[in-house]
This record gives structure tokens, C-alpha cells and sequence, in this order.
């Protein structure tokens, strides 16, 4: 049986737990951000006479 | 179902609470399945602790693999019928594949280490996974590198159903050539290999990716049909001016 190997387990999860957040961070601020400029577009029209 | 999501309005309106839900279930899942591989699964009798990095590294090969088929999908729909939400779905997937196919490949690296006893081998499937990965980047790549969106997604659906051929290449290496990596052992002729043990948690960790997958999906398609209509807007107010 492999003796140890905790250091590579760490290793793999921290890569993935902060790879998937960061796509998720990306994702969730580029969403927002153009949902920001939908709603500010809908307001000026709605303000338009 | 799917006709009622093609309509944009219809799909905004459905991808408003489905996000989220599908954000929550990928947090318990998580919440669930970190902890379970981590400190409460079973070691292996071979493989030792190593064996818990499978949790992260399967569902990461399981979902880059789903998630071209589904770009696919998309892309042969966009192609014949024309339908804009069908280009935007195969786009925002990309990203969310190509992230799996890297972690994939670096958490398959950091189990290879200990358990081969090499960083890295050009066999089959490790060079098939990288293959998937470089056709996921170019895939990218060729959208951004083209303005006019409507070539833009022609060419990148074109590409993206030819490097189709990629996926059973991936799957079935293991089968046609000698290689390092083991062969199927969860879905497989005459039942799982794996521990029921094992298969818990890592079951558990394929249900919070795909369910990561959903909400970020979700996400993307919605800034992109956002960004659309921003944009259409302004070039609008452009030729009105």
C-alpha cells in the first residue's frame, strides 16, 4: 500500500476548490455586472417620454 | 420543456430561480461530499489516502466529457435551426468545460505522481484528455477572435462538432491501447469495481459539479443574453443619432 500521500490529496483539492471558485466568482460578477446594465437600460427607456 | 426554455423571455424569466436553486443544491452537495471523501470515506487498500483525490478528479473527466456533448448538441441545433439561444448555451458551457478538463488534467497529474510514479505519460487517454482541453481553449479562442457573432458561431459550432469525434476516442482508450490509466470501473459491463463505500461520496461529488455546472450555465447564458440586448440598444441609439 502507498504510505502517505495526504501532501499530493491537499494538493489536488486545493486546486479544485479554488478553481471552481474562482470560475463561479467570474462567472457570478460578469452576470451581475451585464444584469446591472439591462436594468439601467430598461430604466432609461421607461424614463424616455 | 426545451421549447419552452428556446424562448429568451421565457428563458429569463425560468433561469431567474433556477440558478439559484441549482447554486444551493451545489453548495449542499458540496458541503456534503468535501467532508465525505475527504475524512469519512475509506482508504484503499493499493492506493492508500491517494485514492481520495478520484473524488475530485472522476466527476471533473465525467463532466468535461458531458459538457462537449452538450456543446455539441447545442452547436447541431444552432447550426440547422438558427437558433441564437442554442449558440449561447454551447458558449457559456465552454468555459465551465474547459475548467473541469484542466482540473481533470492536474488532479490526474497529482494522482499519477504517487500512484505511477510520473508526473505525466503520453498514453492514450492522458493525451486524448489534453487533446480535449486544447480543442475547448481554441474553441474559445475562435469566438472571441471573431466580431460578427453570427460567423463567430457558425465557425465555432463547426469546430466544435468535429472535435466531437475526440470523445469516444477519450472514453474508449483505455480499451484500444496499452495504457497506464486504469480502464472503466464505474460504469462498466458486470457492474461497478468500486467499493459501494466509495461510491457514495464520489456520487455525491458528481451531483455538486453537475449541479456547479447548471447554476454557472445558467449564469452565463443570461449575461450573455444581457450583454446582447445592451448591446443592440446602444447600436440602436448609434444609427438613430
Amino acid at each position: 500500500m502507498i504510505q502517505g500521500g495526504w501532501s499530493y490529496v491537499w494538493a489536488a483539492y486545493a486546486v479544485t476548490v479554488s478553481g471552481l471558485a474562482a470560475l463561479a466568482l467570474i462567472v457570478t460578477l460578469q452576470a451581475r455586472r451585464w444584469a446591472a446594465r439591462a436594468r439601467a437600460l430598461e430604466a432609461n427607456k421607461r424614463a424616455e417620454p | 420543456m426545451l421549447s419552452t426554455l428556446a424562448n429568451p423571455a421565457r428563458f429569463m424569466q425560468l433561469s431567474a430561480w433556477l440558478a439559484p436553486l441549482f447554486g444551493v443544491i451545489a453548495v449542499v452537495l458540496f458541503a456534503i461530499g468535501l467532508p465525505w471523501a475527504l475524512i469519512y470515506s475509506p482508504a484503499d487498500y493499493q492506493q492508500g489516502e491517494t485514492v481520495r483525490i478520484m473524488y475530485v478528479h472522476v466527476p471533473a473527466a465525467w463532466w468535461s466529457l458531458a459538457i462537449y456533448g452538450f456543446m455539441g448538441v447545442a452547436s447541431f441545433v444552432g447550426l440547422v435551426w438558427r437558433h441564437a439561444l442554442a449558440d449561447i448555451a454551447a458558449r457559456a458551457a465552454a468555459p465551465i468545460g474547459a475548467t473541469f478538463a484542466g482540473l481533470c488534467l492536474i488532479t490526474g497529474s497529482l494522482w499519477g505522481a504517487p500512484t505511477w510514479g510520473t508526473w505525466w505519460e503520453w498514453d492514450g487517454r492522458l493525451t486524448s484528455m489534453l487533446v480535449l482541453f486544447i480543442i475547448y481553449l481554441g474553441y474559445l479562442a475562435l469566438w472571441s477572435a471573431i466580431e460578427d457573432e453570427e460567423r463567430a458561431a457558425r465557425l465555432a459550432a463547426i469546430l466544435c462538432l468535429v472535435g466531437l469525434i475526440n470523445l469516444p476516442i477519450v472514453h474508449f482508450s483505455v480499451v484500444w491501447w496499452s495504457t497506464l490509466h486504469q480502464p472503466a470501473s464505474v460504469f462498466r459491463p458486470g457492474g461497478s469495481a468500486i467499493d459501494p463505500a466509495m461510491l457514495g461520496p464520489l456520487f455525491t461529488m458528481a451531483f455538486a459539479y453537475m449541479a456547479l455546472f447548471a447554476t454557472l450555465l445558467f449564469a452565463n447564458m443570461r449575461a450573455a443574453i444581457n450583454r446582447r440586448r445592451v448591446e443592440a440598444a446602444r447600436l440602436r441609439g448609434m444609427s438613430a443619432a
